[in-house]
């Protein structure tokens, strides 16, 4: 177990710079999430964690110790990839003993962490079969037992789910909580998923272009988006957007640039006559006149999930989601008012998409 | 008709006919022709001799032939070490153009001409460059001050297999090349991945993963070359014709001269049967020890 | 089952045009005929001699188009062989004397007795020059275009050197071969052909030793007598190094090369490498030629043939304008004086470039007592795959001359019973 710390790490391939000065610290025990859309870089910075890669510029301090001229297999890493990377020739045992084999445990030794690894991820049968006669939630959890056999400082995991369908996915995220929380070790995982993000981590880096665009964990995230990036790729359905501008005189309000409709609120986001985008969670909408901040919009299209009701209307030119409860028998066309939750409400300045 | 005949289980059969007649008429017939003649008198330039059944006079006649025991030395040497030269050559060609080192592409492509060569062609190149007057190694190896005069590497017993087979690897290395190279990128890097934060070095990665992973591969392009190794005699006679005396005869050359030399068609055609059947018999042990039909 | 077919009726059409013929000629002989030659020439001189004969050829019949294909000697058996098994046969192929009793018991040769009989030119030719291309019942299957006459070159600027003139006897010869041997400076007495094509000089120097391989009809080899003679020859390189070491392997090219770039100073072949030679030593200087020295029991001296035969009924007419060209003066000349091949013409052989020459004095002599190689079916093949690998392996020590000549005796048994 260790702490992570990178320092100015930079990346380029010949011009392309893929990562551009990232710095962040994981506490001993920790687990991050680097969370991205694809190609924003989040897979090199693990690569490069892993010393698969090397970084262009900047530091990797694994429990304090520089790392960057570290081989690979002299960091006391574990790696989990999407495509699982089992050894296709090698049965089950071997390919989680394989670390060990390579490192010179002896025989018996081996034998008994690759079975004490194996019951914990419930596959101590499945050890004398190959790769290729394994069903995909199988050879995921052979993967992790490839990586925690070890015992090593640093999981790391390159979007370890992506390749298995919803259902077990859902679990295998549950179990992985659970190995974290009984293992304790220092984790990096990497994944698109931002479900998976704030479920597993602790920490979450969300990046995009080679930035991190915030570090923070979960519910700051979630709650506190450091830019419309971050709250846009964070939740779902998304965040909505509302253009407007700020006004000072007569209580403070956001008047939507749309229509005009005036929206009131308990206090300016700036000065008067700012132009402002307006962040606003599907479920920050309530419907009826109980609230005193509303807004009204023409109903365009209603998607019951069971528990709750997605209506998407149109309000100022925009689309938006709002998360109602369920059986409130609204019908496409209608104009209604929703009320709007007002202290969750984002204020983004246009120009540069951070949160004011 | 057609319609009550394409309901019966029957008509499966009938639609395998064409490919069965068509195996019949270019692999069969040839070879059991092949192995009828191996029966017969069968001299072109003794018509007086007639074309008659003589038994098993020619596997008789090649038991007591001390060049057919001979060849046969000759030929399990020449395959043996050409094709661990070949195996060595094209795997250590196929890992470096996989890198994808800047140059590569065009390298894959010289590193393929050798092979393109027809065998004649790259024979007399080479018994000109090996030449004990003009030969251009001889001039690079006096000048490295590995050897102290011009030698003739064919017309010394001692040497002669030696260069061919090393004539044969440069000509054939490319086929191993070709085949290792597409099954390597069949393996995913991940794999390499893996294993090099599992701990395994270079060796470790090509001993347990790289080979395992186009072991079939490896297996079917050994046969291949062995089937090719022992069946053609023309880089053999175009560089020493089986000598100096009788050091690089191999059966097929041996076979070939006993056709077209001696016209003894019969005597021919038995040698290339018993070459058929050790080609078999090593076809079917080395497939067994390399398990390849088992995943 | 086509194969026959189009051959039966290659045959109707072959026999339709010749009866045309017969009648009005110039309208059968207006119609394009293409031909095609199968033949052995290999070096450049031998290409532009073909060139020549060739070119005159066409401006003589221009609606005959010939079509060549060089056959490397090596190849040359298994090619025709092939051919006449596959029924794929060229319309007329170059046969050498050595190789008449092979082809002509295979079925290969068209009998040419009667055109021959008709040929105008016939009488310009030697009945002896046919002996090697006729069959036991007198049957005649080509017509020679021009001979082997056999002689040695040897550097005459070493011998003035050493003192020495050409050498008659073996003796003399042996001598000679030691005495402009240098070893230091890569300098040999003679270029062994020990490689490919020379088992026909291991068995004229075992009928020079007493050994001939027919005698009165009867086949066989004299064993005492061979020993001497592998053991004699072989010394040459094993006990006198007088022979560079890569003898063994060296055949044609390698030989040529050896004496032209001057690693040796003694070489056997025939007038046909003259020109060759020519090119790169100069005449009378720094080469001489001189007659195939004498044996202990004989001079041996073969002097073969190159006839053209016809191996296809397809084209016969066309075929035989171009097998007859080849006896024409014009032709003869034009190929000797492109590669040096001696005329089997007793016409072309009178020509003042050829009898002026002194340095085909000894080819005019050696036509004087020369006789026909060996010839009976199995011949070819034991000389190449018997005689020339045992001796090879009397070369590198690996057989004594006694093993050697035992080993021959019996494969020659083998290829005659």
């Amino acid at each position: 177990m260790a702490t992570l710390e990178l320092q100015g790490i930079r990346k380029s391939f010949g011009a392309l710079e893929v990562l551009s000065s990232v710095d962040l610290e994981l506490e001993d025990g920790g687990f991050l999430v680097l969370l991205g859309p694809s190609g924003c870089g989040k897979s090199t910075l693990l690569s490069i964690i892993a010393g698969l890669e090397e970084a262009s510029a900047g530091d990797i301090l694994v429990g304090g110790r520089r790392v960057n001229e570290v081989f690979p297999k002299d960091r006391n890493i574990a790696m989990v990839f999407q495509s699982y990377a089992l050894y296709p020739t090698m049965d089950v045992a071997r390919n989680i003993g394989f670390g060990l084999e390579m490192r010179k445990v002896p025989g018996p030794e081996r034998v008994e962490k690759v079975r004490a690894a194996a019951d914990l991820l419930q596959i101590g049968h499945l050890l004398d079969r190959k790769p290729a006669q394994l069903s995909g939630g199988q050879r995921q959890r052979v993967a992790m037992g490839r990586a925690i056999v070890r015992d090593p400082d640093l999981f790391l995991f390159d979007e370890p789910l992506s390749n298995l369908d919803a259902k077990l996915r859902v679990q295998m995220r549950t179990e992985i909580k659970r190995l974290h929380d009984r293992l304790g070790t220092t984790v990096v995982y990497v994944t698109h998923d931002q479900v998976e993000a704030m479920t597993l981590g602790t920490k979450v880096a969300v990046m995009k272009e080679g930035v991190i665009q915030q570090l923070a964990d979960p519910q700051t995230i979630y709650d506190r988006p450091a830019n419309m990036f971050v709250a846009g790729f964070i939740g779902s359905p998304a965040m909505n957007f509302l253009d407007g501008t700020v006004e000072t005189e007569g209580g403070p309000a956001l008047v939507l640039t749309g229509d005009g409709q005036r929206v009131a609120l308990d206090r300016a986001p700036a000065g008067q006559g700012a132009r402002v985008i307006a962040g606003i969670r599907p479920e920050h909408f309530t419907l009826g006149e109980g609230s005193p901040v509303r807004l009204t919009g023409r109903i365009e299209v209603l998607e019951p999930t069971g528990p709750d009701t997605m209506v998407v209307l149109s309000v100022a030119g925009r689309e938006i989601t709002a998360r109602l409860p369920p059986r409130i028998g609204l019908a496409p066309g209608a104009m209604i008012d929703l009320g709007v939750d007002r202290s969750a409400i984002t204020f983004f300045n246009p120009e540069t998409g951070t949160a004011l | 008709m057609i319609g009550e005949l394409s309901e019966t289980r029957y008509w499966m059969y009938l639609l395998l006919l064409p490919s069965l007649l068509l195996i019949t008429a270019v692999v069969l017939y040839p070879t059991i022709y092949g192995i009828q003649m191996s029966f017969r008198e069968m001299r072109l330039n003794r018509p007086d001799l007639g074309t008659g059944f003589v038994g098993l006079k020619h596997y008789q006649r090649m038991l007591n032939d001390p060049i057919f025991w001979l060849s046969l030395r000759n030929t399990a040497v020449w395959v043996t070490f050409a094709i661990i030269l070949e195996f060595l050559i094209g795997l250590i060609a196929a890992l470096a153009l996989h890198r994808n080192l800047p140059g590569s592409r065009i390298f894959a492509v010289m590193i393929l001409l050798p092979f393109f060569l027809p065998n004649v062609v790259a024979g007399h190149m080479w018994s000109l460059m090996l030449d004990p007057r003009l030969g251009v190694i001889n001039d690079l190896l006096l000048k490295a001050g590995l050897i102290d005069s011009y030698r003739a590497w064919f017309a010394d017993p001692a040497t002669a297999m030696a260069a061919a087979i090393l004539v044969e690897a440069w000509k054939s290395f490319p086929f191993f090349t070709l085949l290792i190279l597409a099954g390597l990128k069949g393996i995913p890097t991940d794999l390499y991945k893996a294993a090099s934060i599992d701990g395994a070095g270079p060796v470790a990665q090509l001993r347990l993963i790289t080979l395992p992973m186009i072991k079939t591969i490896i297996a079917a392009a050994v046969i291949l070359r062995v089937i090719g190794l022992v069946n053609s005699p023309d880089l053999l006679l175009v560089l020493t014709s089986g000598g100096p005396g009788r050091s690089t005869m191999v059966l097929s050359l041996f076979a070939f001269q006993t056709a077209y030399r001696d016209f003894n068609f019969g005597y021919a055609s038995a040698l290339s049967v018993v070459m058929f059947i050790l080609l078999m018999i090593f076809a079917w042990i080395y497939i067994r020890l390399s398990r390849i039909n088992q995943e | 089952m086509t194969s026959t077919l189009s051959r039966r009726r290659l045959l109707q059409t072959g026999a339709g045009v010749a009866g045309a013929t017969a009648l009005m000629p110039h309208w059968a002989m207006a119609q394009q005929a293409a031909i095609n030659y199968w033949h052995t020439f290999t070096s450049q001189s031998e290409f532009s001699g073909l060139e020549a004969v060739m070119a005159s050829f066409h401006a003589s019949f221009p609606d005959i188009r010939v079509t060549q294909e060089n056959i490397p000697n090596p190849e040359f058996m298994a090619k025709v062989t092939a051919a006449v098994v596959a029924n794929s046969r060229p319309d007329v192929t170059m046969v050498a004397s050595e190789r008449f009793a092979d082809l002509h018991a295979m079925g290969a040769l068209i009998d040419l007795t009667d055109r021959l009989n008709s040929w105008d030119r016939r009488g310009d030719f030697d009945d002896a020059r046919f002996a090697s291309i006729t069959d036991a019942d007198g049957r005649i299957y080509g017509l020679p275009a021009f001979a082997f006459v056999p002689w040695m070159y040897y550097r005459k600027d070493w011998f003035d050197a050493e003192g020495l003139s050409a050498p008659t006897t073996y003796a003399e010869f042996e001598e000679a071969a030691i005495a402009v041997t240098d070893a230091s400076q890569n300098r040999y007495g003679f270029s062994m052909r020990g490689g490919a094509g020379g088992q026909s000089f291991v068995i004229d120097v075992m009928e020079s030793f007493g050994a001939p391989i027919v005698s009165n009809g009867e086949i066989g080899l004299n064993r005492d007598a061979a020993v001497e003679a592998v053991d004699w020859y072989a010394g040459l390189l094993t006990r006198h190094g007088a022979v560079p070491s890569s003898a063994p392997n060296d055949g044609f090219r390698q030989i040529m090369e050896a004496f032209q770039t001057g690693q040796t100073g003694m070489i056997w072949h025939h007038t046909g490498s003259f020109q060759d030679m020519a090119s790169f030593l100069e005449p009378g200087v720094e080469f001489a030629t001189a007659v195939m020295p004498a044996g202990p029991a004989a001079r041996v001296a073969r002097l073969g043939y190159a006839f053209n035969s016809l191996t296809s009924e397809a084209n016969a007419d066309a075929a035989w304008e171009w097998i007859s060209y080849w006896g024409e003066p014009d032709a003869a000349v034009a190929l000797l004086g492109a590669t040096g091949y001696f005329p089997a013409s007793s016409v072309a052989a009178a020509d003042p470039r050829i009898a002026g020459d002194p340095l085909y004095a000894p080819a005019s002599e050696t036509l004087g007592f020369g006789g026909p190689p060996p010839s009976f079916p199995g011949y070819a093949g034991w000389s190449e795959t018997s005689v020339m690998p045992l001796f090879q392996a009397v070369l590198i020590g690996q057989l004594t001359p006694e093993q050697a000549v035992d080993q021959m005796i019996d494969a020659l048994e083998e290829a005659i019973r």
